[in-house]
C-alpha cells in the first residue's frame, strides 16, 4: 500500500482522494492518503518516510528538494501546473510600463509562503531593480496560497487604494473574473510573469514509483466517474513532471531566506 | 487552414471577452486558427490565461499597431451538427421527430433527463427507466393524440351550466347523484393507472409522456366534474364495494399494454356507451354537458388504447396470448361479481325516467337493457379493431367486468 500525503486546505480534498484511492486500487497500485494541515508537516512526513509520495506545492517541493539533496523524484503534475504564471493587477487606467515603475509604489503580496503570490513576484520585482513598499496578506500560512484567500485580499487592497499593484496567480485571476468578483471589477492586468511550474507529486530517490506514475497519467477526464474528482482537483490531464520549471523559485527562496 | 479574426475591442474577461471568443471559435472549422484582437494590454495578458484553462492553445501573441493580437488554436470540438429547421407558423408534435431524428426502438435505460435532440454531457447521474422499449408503449398516433388533447381541454368550473342542476324531482336527483358518484369512483382508477406509468417512461419517449400527462389531466377533471355534479343537487350516494373490487384488479395490473387493454379499450370503451346514454337521457343540462364533455376525452383515450394494442401486436405477435391471459386472470379474480350492481342499474333507470309513471319507468328500463347490449357489441367491435379475431374478441368482451370499468 502506497501512502500519498496531501494538505487538507479544503474539505473537497477528502472527496478527491476518496475517489483517487478507489481509482488506484482498481489500477492495481493500492494507495491510501494521509492528510496534513500544512505543507511543512507534509515535507517532514516525506523526508521522514511517513509517506512515500507528497502532493506538493512548488514551494513545498523546493523545500523538500533542499532537504533531500537534489535527488527527489517527480511522479507527475497537472496540465495547469506546467504553465503557471503570476500576474500583477492595478486599478483600471493606472498602467505600468514595466516592473521598474513600481519603485515608489505599494505592492500587495499574498501569503509569504505562496510561490505564485509572494515569493516569485518579489523576486521579479527585485530583479527589475526596485524595492517597492510591500503590503502583505499572510493569511492561511502553511497552505502556500492554495486557498486563494490572500489573493482576494490583495485584489481588494488594490481596489481600495491601500496598494497600487498586487500579485496573484493567473488561475486565481481568471477565476475571480469569471465569477464576477467585485474585487477585480475595477482592476486590470499590468504585467505577467514568465511561465513556471506549480504543484507536483514528489517522492524520495529510492522509491519505485513507475507503476503509480503510469496509473496517474492514465486517469481520464472522459471517464464520468473520475471527472468530478478531477474537476475538483483542477486537472484535465496529468502530465509527466520534470525539474525545469522550478529554477527561478529555487533561486528566489534562497535569496529570501525561505526555509521549510 | 484558415486564419480567422475576432475583434474584441475593450472587452474584458468576465465581461464578455470569453463569450465573444467562444462564439467565434464555434464558427471555425477544424484546423482553423483565430486571431483575437484586443485594445488593451490587460486584455492581451488575461486572455491567454483563460484560453489555456478552456483547453485552447495560445500559438502567438504580438502587437499590431496600438492593438494586441492573441492567436488561438481551438481545442477540437465536437460541435453539434445543425439539423433541419421548422418553417411553419405552427409546430405540431409530429414534427419533433423530423427535427430531432427518429425515436429509437430501445432507449438508454440509464439516460438522464435529456431533452430530445440534446447532446448529454458525461454525467454520474443514473436512472433506471422501466419503460425504455419503444414498442411496449408506442403508437404512431401519439403525437396527434397529444395535440388533440391539448386543443380540447375544458373547465369543469365554468363550462357546465351548473344552475341547471338545481330543482330536479327527488327520485331523478337520487338517480343522478348515484350514477355520478359511480362514474367518479371509476374515473379515479382511470386517473391513477396512467399516472403510475408516467413516472417510469424513458424521457426519450416524450410523446408518451405528453400523452399520459394529458390522460391524467383529463381524468382529474372527470373526477372533479362528476363529484361536483353528484353533490350539486344535495343528495349523497354510495361508493360501491363491487366497483372497488373491480378497480383494484385494474390498479394491480403491472404491464403497460395489458393495462391499456383493460383500461383504455375495455373499460373506457364501455364507458363511452355509458356516457352517451347519460348525456342523452339526463334530466338536466348540467349532467348532460358533463357527460358529453367527458365522452369527447374518453374517445381519445379509447383511440389510444386501440392504436397501442395494434402496434404492440404488430411488433410482437406473441403478446396476444399474454394480453388474453391478462383479461382472463382479471375475470377470474372477479368471479364473485354477477352482473351490473343493482344500485347502478336502478339509478340509471331513475336518471332516464321522465316521470315515476309506470310507462316511463318501463321505457327507461328498456333503454338501460339496450345500453348493456350495445356495450357488449361495441366492446367486441373495438377488440376487433385492436387486432383480435372475431371469436377471441367476443370471448374477451364477455369476460369484461360487470362493473363496466
Amino acid at each position: 500500500m502506497i501512502s500519498v500525503g496531501a494538505v487538507a486546505y479544503h474539505p473537497r480534498i477528502v472527496t478527491i482522494w476518496e475517489r483517487f484511492r478507489e481509482y488506484f486500487a482498481e489500477a492495481g497500485v493500492p494507495t491510501d492518503y494521509v492528510l496534513y494541515s500544512n505543507y511543512e508537516r507534509l515535507v517532514d512526513a516525506l523526508v521522514g518516510g511517513e509517506v512515500e509520495i507528497a502532493w506538493n506545492t512548488n514551494t513545498a517541493y523546493v523545500a523538500a528538494e533542499e532537504r533531500i539533496g537534489g535527488d527527489a523524484q517527480l511522479l507527475g503534475m497537472r496540465d495547469v501546473d506546467a504553465e503557471f504564471r503570476t500576474v500583477i493587477a492595478v486599478r483600471r487606467g493606472e498602467l505600468l510600463g514595466d516592473l521598474a515603475e513600481l519603485a515608489a509604489k505599494r505592492l500587495a503580496l499574498g501569503s509569504r509562503d505562496s510561490g505564485h503570490a509572494a515569493i516569485l513576484p518579489l523576486h521579479w520585482v527585485r530583479e527589475a531593480g526596485v524595492e517597492p513598499e510591500l503590503v502583505r496578506f499572510d493569511t492561511d500560512l502553511g497552505k502556500h496560497g492554495d486557498t486563494g484567500d490572500s489573493e482576494i485580499r490583495v485584489a481588494e487592497a488594490v481596489a481600495r487604494g491601500d496598494a497600487d499593484a498586487g500579485a496573484l496567480g493567473d488561475a486565481t485571476w481568471v477565476a475571480l473574473r469569471a465569477e464576477g468578483h467585485p474585487a477585480v471589477a475595477e482592476l486590470e492586468l499590468a504585467w505577467r510573469s514568465p511561465v513556471y511550474y506549480h504543484c507536483n507529486f514528489t517522492a524520495l530517490p529510492g522509491f519505485d514509483g513507475a507503476a503509480w506514475s503510469e496509473a496517474l497519467l492514465a486517469m481520464s477526464h472522459d471517464d464520468p466517474t473520475l471527472r468530478p474528482a478531477m474537476a475538483l482537483e483542477g486537472v484535465k490531464r496529468w502530465l509527466p513532471a520534470d525539474k525545469s520549471g522550478y529554477a527561478t523559485l529555487t533561486e528566489a527562496m534562497r535569496e529570501q531566506g525561505y526555509s521549510a | 487552414m484558415t486564419m480567422r479574426r475576432c475583434e474584441a475591442g475593450t472587452l474584458e474577461l468576465g465581461a464578455g471577452l470569453e463569450v465573444l471568443v467562444s462564439a467565434s471559435i464555434a464558427t471555425l472549422r477544424d484546423g482553423d486558427l483565430l486571431d483575437v484582437v484586443v485594445d488593451s494590454r490587460s486584455g492581451s495578458l488575461e486572455l491567454p490565461a483563460w484560453a489555456r484553462r478552456a483547453g485552447h492553445e495560445v500559438v502567438d501573441e504580438r502587437r499590431d499597431g496600438a492593438a494586441y493580437v492573441v492567436t488561438l488554436r481551438p481545442r477540437p470540438a465536437g460541435a453539434p451538427m445543425p439539423g433541419p429547421t421548422l418553417d411553419a407558423p405552427t409546430f405540431p408534435t409530429g414534427e419533433l421527430r423530423r427535427l430531432a431524428g427518429p425515436e429509437p426502438r430501445e432507449a438508454d435505460r440509464g439516460a438522464g433527463l435529456v431533452p430530445l435532440g440534446a447532446s448529454p454531457e458525461p454525467s454520474l447521474t443514473h436512472y433506471d427507466w422501466a419503460l425504455s422499449s419503444r414498442d411496449r408503449i408506442w403508437t404512431n398516433k401519439l403525437a396527434s393524440l397529444a395535440d388533440r388533447a391539448a386543443r380540447s381541454q375544458w373547465d369543469a368550473t365554468r363550462d357546465i351550466p351548473w344552475e341547471a342542476a338545481a330543482g330536479l324531482r327527488a327520485d331523478a336527483e337520487r338517480g343522478v347523484a348515484q350514477v355520478m358518484t359511480y362514474i367518479a369512483q371509476n374515473e379515479y382508477a382511470a386517473y391513477y393507472v396512467p399516472a403510475r406509468y408516467l413516472a417510469h417512461v424513458n424521457p426519450e419517449y416524450i410523446e408518451v409522456l405528453m400523452w399520459l400527462a394529458s390522460h391524467v389531466h383529463d381524468e382529474a377533471r372527470h373526477v372533479e366534474v362528476f363529484t361536483k355534479r353528484a353533490l350539486a343537487g344535495g343528495q349523497r350516494a354510495h361508493a360501491l364495494a363491487a366497483t372497488e373490487l373491480s378497480l383494484q384488479t385494474l390498479l394491480d395490473e403491472r404491464d403497460f399494454s395489458a393495462a391499456a387493454l383493460l383500461l383504455n379499450v375495455l373499460g373506457e370503451g364501455t364507458f363511452l356507451d355509458l356516457l352517451s346514454f347519460v348525456s342523452h337521457h339526463a334530466p338536466d343540462a348540467a349532467t348532460a354537458t358533463a357527460a358529453r364533455l367527458a365522452h369527447q376525452d374518453e374517445r381519445r383515450h379509447v383511440q389510444f388504447g386501440i392504436a397501442h394494442i395494434r402496434h404492440r401486436l404488430a411488433h410482437d405477435p406473441d403478446e396476444l396470448q399474454r394480453l388474453v391471459a391478462a383479461v382472463e386472470e382479471r375475470a377470474a379474480k372477479l368471479v364473485s361479481l354477477d352482473g351490473l350492481s343493482p344500485v347502478v342499474g336502478e339509478s340509471l333507470v331513475l336518471l332516464a325516467a321522465r316521470s315515476m309513471q309506470p310507462s316511463d319507468i318501463g321505457d327507461a328500463g328498456r333503454a338501460v337493457r339496450d345500453l348493456l347490449g350495445r356495450m357488449n357489441r361495441n366492446r367486441t367491435r373495438r377488440l376487433r379493431a385492436a387486432g383480435f379475431d372475431r371469436s377471441t374478441a367476443q370471448r374477451l368482451s364477455e369476460l369484461h367486468t360487470p362493473n363496466l370499468m
